[in-house]
């Protein structure tokens, strides 16, 4: 019984997650534009967007199998489990929820035979490739010292570890992360459509409609997750013990923060070239190590 | 009685399955009595492994009496484990051998030995692990390696199979030498050569024979299993065979290698010391990361499954390696843990490798290349094989609900507590070291197989061969549907698997398995130290995924069913061809210069301008990588000719001369004999 009601609030939060994520990503879209002297959509823009696309046919090609069909669910559902995960769950089956979303993606962006989309998903798995190991490494600063991988059990240590220097290196380091992880600037750029420069939306590039829609909700969401995961992990301070409500406002003021802070970093930088990325995540590599030892 | 009624049933089916093909006219009906039989015999070892599980005794039989001692089948737990592995992927696979073998049929003579040697490579499989006295041991061992040295060199024809078959035969007896050697190392401490005995002196052995012994069985049974840099062999000698052989020899040969080790360092020496966990683990480690960069390279289809094979035994000996050296430090729960991972990961990787190079011999069969670059577009003309592979590529990748990322998890989780064993910064900074390679594995091999199906199965077909593919004949995809299903079987309930492990543990020095899997299911691991480790319910997962697939569903039907129109891809308004389509080697062309230092490319850009000057130039591209470790077998290679050179003299070639020596020798050995 016990079980069922651990699954249905986390299936419950997922769910405000999944509707909440849009905005998360609108607003960095808004604090950027504001960055850059632009006025910017407005904050509900992107749910027009969304409705519009869920209401939109497909345009499919005839080169596309069941894959092509089939991945946007996929993603989306890896992304939705990551997020129901989020509260009680592992943190390696997170990450492998994600990476199955991933996976699916990856051979849409095969599927249709055109030279973009095999671009898009040959870079998607050259930073995969590149973020992993990077990550764990950087998970594995709390992980270590909750001493294990529960994601409740490392968030309990984090929110009562002192401030330290070894803390800030790990929250640097996964910052890099979660620009890497979110596809932004410096490493790819959600809003470009330059063939040279995309690599998330090189991969979707054929998708059109509802699926797109999907999509999009997806990325929305995994992005949420990976702020949350930076959040609570690497940005645990709060003034004292709080109510549930007060938590809850408290958690939102951290990932607005950390919103705007990433529409700063994009605004500040310029994109890299893709092969610099291995020595950029050297650096979050050699900051994740660096917090390690000084442990 | 009947595991013995078993045992002696299986021999019999599989005797009748060598002799069959030589007294049989009709090359059809070999073909279903020889593997029919084939599947009824690995049928019985699953059986018998199965009632050794449930009635719990350690049987023993006393077949016959060698050199003056008694020669044991003996199937205990972890003998019963390997036989039960042998047993599912040789049924599995010998369904699959009825379908395959078809095309061989024509070559009348080859093709009943081929069958022959089938049937007494998976017996002598099944044997490796049933018998317990060393001498037995090691004939069938040869016996296994002949068998299988014949069936890679069955296109004999071929100076690429020839090679790649003489490169294994070596390798292999090169690996037997050393496995002989720690064989009689243990035997001239315990005074007898049956198993029981050398169990028995398992606690009184010094630790100079036994450092010696773990040496001489890790580059032993090392150099079956593919440790880099004994690996050298298995990336040729695997694609060279026939397919269901290749699924037999990275799914389950390799195995026998690991049950080997299994067997040396579980029961004959005790317990173990840390600097051994150490030595595995770091194996372990470049056995996988290499293992995979390569498989990342390659765009054949078999030589990359064969590659992906030694990154895997990498993953297992990962999970040897921490239980060596949680054991060693007397942290018997997190040993088990750590046992449990490898073992597990055994059998998942005998299922979804076995499968997925009987997808590869469909492939294989319907478009007569292994070439990817050849290959494309095979989902509509083959969509069965095409999910089956898929599963295969899904659960090799470790991705969840599937089999693989159970195994890859329990090794992730061994990894994690390995501080707990080694104190300090060395510790926490090797256990972040090998997690990350870990997680750099598991990236390159979904990158890899992504590989792997995006190019073989979507988009156009790159070659009118892969256009007019068809799909396979029954019995391969019956095959491959069960294996399929095994692996999320497997991935989903993995309780069951993980108690017949657990029994598999109990009783081993050093390791804690009664605690480990105190409760009625695993997550029960998580309970050590005061800690909670993870811990993971995999039906849960699965359906919270399924949650999340109906979501999508729910908002994707909002606003009704929607229309599909059909719109060819967009290629600035040029027809779209299979040449515009990202190749495999393009596919992985960001990774290879990521890691070029490693990989050390080799490419050249070939233009070929005698059709036109300006416009229409033929352009080719190669890349050719050479492995690294290939160089370091060079001055070896060049130290035994030079020795050979040596000799020549001595080999005159006159017979006088030879009998002479042969004089020589008899006397030395009469002169040495009376010293005694």
């Amino acid at each position: 019984m016990e079980e069922i009601t651990i699954v249905i609030t986390s299936i419950a939060y997922a769910v405000v997650l999944i509707i909440t994520a849009p905005l998360v990503a609108a607003i960095i879209k808004i604090s950027k534009a504001r960055m850059q002297n632009r006025r910017g959509p407005g904050l509900l823009q992107v749910y027009y967007d969304l409705f519009k696309l869920l209401q939109k046919d497909s345009m499919v090609s005839p080169t596309a199998s069941w894959i092509f069909a089939v991945a946007p669910f996929v993603y989306f559902s890896g992304a939705f489990g990551a997020a129901t995960l989020l509260s009680g769950g592992d943190l390696f089956a997170l990450l492998y929820l994600l990476a199955a979303g991933r996976f699916f993606l990856a051979l849409a962006s095969l599927d249709t035979g055109s030279t973009f989309g095999g671009m898009g998903g040959s870079r998607e798995l050259y930073i995969s490739v590149l973020v992993e190991p990077v990550l764990l490494l950087t998970m594995l600063t709390v992980a270590a010292r909750a001493g294990s991988t529960k994601l409740a059990a490392m968030s309990a240590v984090a929110a009562i570890t002192p401030f330290s220097l070894p803390y800030l290196l790990a929250a640097m380091a996964f910052l890099i992360i979660l620009v890497t992880e979110t596809g932004r600037i410096p490493v790819d750029n959600p809003d470009t459509h330059l063939e040279l420069t995309m690599i998330h939306e090189a991969m979707v590039l054929e998708y059109s409609g509802r699926r797109l829609g999907l999509i999009f909700l997806a990325s929305a969401c995994k992005q949420l997750v990976f702020i949350l995961l930076f959040v609570v992990l690497f940005l645990p301070w709060q003034p004292g013990e709080l109510s549930p409500v007060m938590a809850a406002v408290w958690l939102s003021a951290k990932v607005l923060i950390t919103a705007v802070a990433l529409a700063a970093i994009e605004t500040s930088t310029n994109k890299m070239r893709l092969f610099k990325v291995p020595g950029f995540m050297g650096l979050a590599g050699m900051l994740a190590l660096l917090a390690l030892v000084a442990q | 009685m009947i595991v013995e009624f078993l045992l002696y049933s299986l021999v019999f089916f599989f005797i009748t399955g060598v002799l069959s093909p030589f007294f049989i006219r009709n090359n059809k009906l070999i073909n279903y009595i020889a593997h029919g039989m084939a599947a009824l015999g690995s049928l019985a070892a699953v059986l018998c492994a199965i009632i050794v599980f449930s009635t719990g005794k350690l049987q023993i039989l006393t077949s016959l009496v060698m050199f003056g001692e008694a020669v044991y089948v003996r199937v205990d737990y972890l003998a019963a484990y390997f036989l039960l592995t042998v047993g599912i992927v040789g049924c599995i696979v010998s369904v699959y051998a009825i379908g395959y073998s078809r095309e061989y049929l024509g070559d009348t003579c080859r093709y009943r030995v081929m069958a022959a040697l089938y049937n007494a490579f998976l017996l002598s499989m099944i044997l490796v692990v049933c018998v317990s006295h060393i001498v037995a041991f090691i004939i069938v061992w040869e016996i296994m390696a002949l068998t299988s040295f014949l069936l890679v060199n069955y296109e004999h024809e071929k100076l690429e199979t020839s090679r790649a078959a003489f490169i294994y035969i070596v390798m292999t007896h090169v690996g037997t030498a050393f496995i002989i050697t720690a064989f009689f190392l243990l035997a001239n401490k315990a005074g007898g050569l049956a198993f029981l005995r050398l169990i028995e002196a398992a606690g009184s052995l010094d630790v100079w024979t036994k450092n010696a012994v773990f040496l001489c069985a890790l580059i032993g049974f090392g150099a079956k299993a593919g440790i880099v840099p004994l690996h050298i062999w298995l990336p040729r000698a695997h694609p060279a065979a026939p397919s269901h052989v290749s699924a037999l020899m990275s799914g389950v040969m390799l195995k026998t290698a690991i049950y080997g080790l299994c067997r040396f360092y579980l029961d004959f020496l005790g317990t173990s010391f840390a600097w051994w966990g150490a030595l595995v683990l770091v194996l372990a480690v470049v056995t996988a990361v290499l293992g995979v960069l390569y498989a990342l390279m390659e765009h054949d289809v078999k030589r990359l499954l064969a590659y992906s094979s030694v990154e895997n035994i990498g993953i297992i000996l990962l999970g040897m390696g921490a239980g060596l050296l949680f054991s060693a430090k007397g942290n018997g729960t997190l040993a088990a843990l750590a046992w449990a991972a490898a073992l597990y990961h055994v059998l998942n990787h005998a299922i979804f490798k076995s499968l997925l190079f009987m997808g590869a011999g469909a492939i294989l069969q319907a478009a007569h290349t292994k070439d990817m670059e050849h290959l494309g577009g095979l989902i509509k003309r083959m969509p069965y094989t095409a999910v089956w592979f898929l599963a295969g590529a899904a659960a090799i990748s470790a991705l969840p609900p599937f089999n693989g990322f159970v195994s890859e998890w329990l090794t992730f989780q061994a990894l994690f507590y390995l501080p707990q064993s080694l104190a300090g910064v060395t510790g926490k900074l090797f256990s972040a070291f090998l997690l990350a390679m870990l997680g750099l594995t598991g990236a390159l091999a979904a990158a890899c197989f992504i590989k792997a199906f995006g190019i073989i199965f979507l988009a156009k077909p790159r070659s009118s061969k892969a256009a007019e593919a068809e799909e396979a004949n029954k019995p391969m995809l019956v095959s491959m549907a069960l294996l399929a299903s095994l692996c999320l079987v497997l991935g989903i309930w993995p309780e069951y698997l993980l108690q017949i492990i657990s029994k598999v543990l109990t009783g081993i020095n050093g390791i804690n398995a009664g605690l480990a899997f105190a409760g009625t299911t695993w997550q029960a691991a998580e309970v050590h130290a005061g800690t909670t480790g993870g811990s993971l319910q995999m039906p849960v997962v699965a359906a919270l995924f399924l949650v999340g697939a109906i979501v999508a569903w729910g908002l994707f039907r909002v606003y009704g069913r929607e229309q599909v129109h059909k719109g060819e891809t967009w290629t600035c308004g040029i027809v779209p061809t299979a040449r515009m389509e990202y190749t495999a080697i393009g596919f992985s062309k960001p990774i290879r210069l990521a890691f070029k230092s490693i990989l050390r490319p080799q490419h050249e850009t070939v233009v070929d301008l005698s059709p036109n000057r300006y416009f229409g130039r033929r352009l080719s591209y190669h890349v050719s990588i050479v492995d690294i470790f290939s160089a370091t077998y060079r001055p070896i290679n060049a130290g035994i000719i030079r020795i050979a050179q040596l000799m020549k003299p001595i080999q005159a070639g006159s017979v006088q001369l030879y009998i002479g020596y042969i004089t020589a020798i008899t006397v030395v050995a009469l002169i040495l004999s009376t010293w005694w």
